[in-house]
Parts: C-alpha cells; structure tokens; sequence
C-alpha cells in the first residue's frame, strides 16, 4: 500500500491541475489616463474608461482586455461641437452610449503587443488589431480608425476627417 | 484725447470690471465650473479697462471725423462690436483638461456687453 503513495499523489496532482484555473495578473485602471483622437476636425478626448484588464507579459494566451468608454463624456473643447457630436447624426450618445473593446487574442508583435479583438462602436462590430506597449505600469497605443467604418454620419463623409488618430495612455496599478 | 473722454472710459472700464467679476462668481457659485485656467480676476480687471479705454480712443477719434454725428455712429459701432464680438468664446477651443465647455459662453458671452453697458450707464456724467 505505502508503494502506491507517491502514484496515487501524482496521479492527484495531474488530475487536480487540470481544474486549476491559471489567471493573468488583473490591473486597476488609474484616474489619470487619457483617451484622445486627433484630426483635422475635430480633436478631443474620451473620459468614462472602465472595464477589466488582465495582462501578464508571460502569459498572453491568459491574457485579456474587456474594456469600453462613456461617449457622453466626450471633450472637443468647443461646447457647440461636443453637442453636435453626441446628437443623433453623429455618435447618438442615447442609442450607443459606450464604444466597448474586446481582445480575443494577445500577441507579441515586435518589441510591443498587439490585441486582435472586437471593437463596437456606434452599434457595429468589427474585428480589429489593435497594437500596445506596456512599459512601467503604462499601456499605450496608438492607431487610426474610420468613422465611416462604424457608419457615423455616413450621409457627410467630407463634413470634418473621416480618418481619426486614437491615442491612449493608460496607467494601472496590481488590484 | 480730452480728460472728459479718458475718465469718462476709466470709469466705464471699472464700472464694466466690477459688473464682471460679480458675474464671475455668480456664475461659478450657480454651475461650480472653474475657468479659472482661462478667465481670473486680474484678467477681467485688465480686458475691461483696455476695452473701455479703447472705446474712449474710438469716441475721440469718432468726435473729430464725424462731428456732431459721432456720438450716434460711436454708439452703434460700439453695439454692434460688442454683439459681433461673442462669436470669439462661443467659436473657442478650450484646452481639453477643462470640462463642461458648454457653460463657458455663459460665462463669457453677456462680459462682453459689460463695457458698452458700463460706457452708456455713465454717460450722462461726462457730458460736453
């Protein structure tokens, strides 16, 4: 019987392990993040980011990002032009109030990452890549997305850029 | 420039300052957005008095091209300017840390009546 300890634990732990649940390092979104798009016309930032980060540098497949931000804070710093873009022809803030993203997969892609994913906006969902770095407790990135893409004010698509910079920083800390 | 017209915008520029700046915190204390980045006391203090001293300029010179009619076309002129000129806060692009931009033409849009109002507020006590 004592010669079986030693299989019967190993057989134990194989076995249990297969119902551990290996969980990436969740970080705490931080107050001083910034949301910001640039073009031609118009430019502002987003406030309102919330939603949950897991990320764990060595293990990515565990990895994930279920994120969105509230398009009623929306800051172009022109009162006219933040009314106008939450009005029904532009982002029609009642109808869609939040721009969500959701990884699916986290890569590494040259000395950064990259989070192929779901982006919503709008109320249209479409695959995206987008790519990151996380450096000091730091996420950031950088990329460009087309409202007419999401089918905002598709009836005006000369009325102000149609191709906008993102830019995003975001600090976290270990929740 | 006659020391009639000077004092004459002096005392609109202090009248029109201290209407600002009891406005400024009427309008802080009812909606609690802080433009203080953009808009403070010594600022107020300071546009009022250039812009009534300025219009003071303006009459003066008004007075020697147009005469007798240069009190009527100053006013007008000085109205209109006034009017015209809220399209400057209402058009603005505030720095973007600065929330509710929405309010800030609230703030700013009837300060830019202050001096034409101050300036014929206190007319009658510098008449030629």
């Amino acid at each position: 019987m004592k010669r079986l300890i030693y299989p019967i634990a190993a057989i134990a732990i194989i076995v249990g392990s297969a119902f551990t649940f290996i969980k990436s390092q969740d970080w705490k979104i931080s107050d001083d993040y910034s949301v910001k798009f640039t073009s031609e016309d118009p430019s502002g930032v987003f406030r309102g980011l919330k939603g949950t980060i897991s990320f764990d540098e060595k293990d990515l497949a565990a990895s994930k990002f279920d994120v969105s931000v509230d398009v009623s804070s929306i800051n172009t710093g022109n009162g006219m032009k933040n009314t106008h873009a939450k009005s029904e022809k532009w982002l029609d803030v009642e109808k869609y109030p939040e721009i969500k993203f959701t990884s699916s997969e986290i890569t590494s892609a040259g000395s950064g990452y990259q989070a192929k994913g779901t982006l919503e906006f709008h109320g249209v969902k479409k695959e995206i890549t987008i790519p990151f770095n996380f450096q000091n407790n730091v996420f950031s990135s950088s990329f460009e997305i087309n409202r007419l893409d999401y089918n905002v004010n598709t009836s005006e698509p000369a009325h102000g850029a149609s191709l906008l910079k993102v830019d995003i920083t975001v600090p976290v800390s270990k929740a | 420039m006659t020391k009639k017209i000077f004092f004459h915008g002096l005392v609109a520029g202090i009248f029109s300052a201290i209407a600002s700046i009891i406005y400024y915190r009427v309008h802080y204390f009812a909606f609690e957005v802080d433009f203080s980045k953009l808009v403070n006391i010594a600022g107020l203090v300071g546009i009022n008095l250039l812009s009534c001293l300025v219009a003071a300029f303006g009459y003066w010179l008004f007075k020697k091209w147009f005469g007798n009619k240069a009190e009527i076309i100053f006013n007008f002129s000085f109205s209109i300017l006034s009017f015209a000129s809220i399209i400057i806060p209402i058009a603005a692009k505030l720095p973007l840390d600065i929330q509710n931009p929405e309010l800030f033409p609230g703030l700013t849009v009837p300060m830019h009546f202050f001096p034409a109002l101050a300036w014929f507020t206190v007319k009658p006590l510098f008449k030629e």
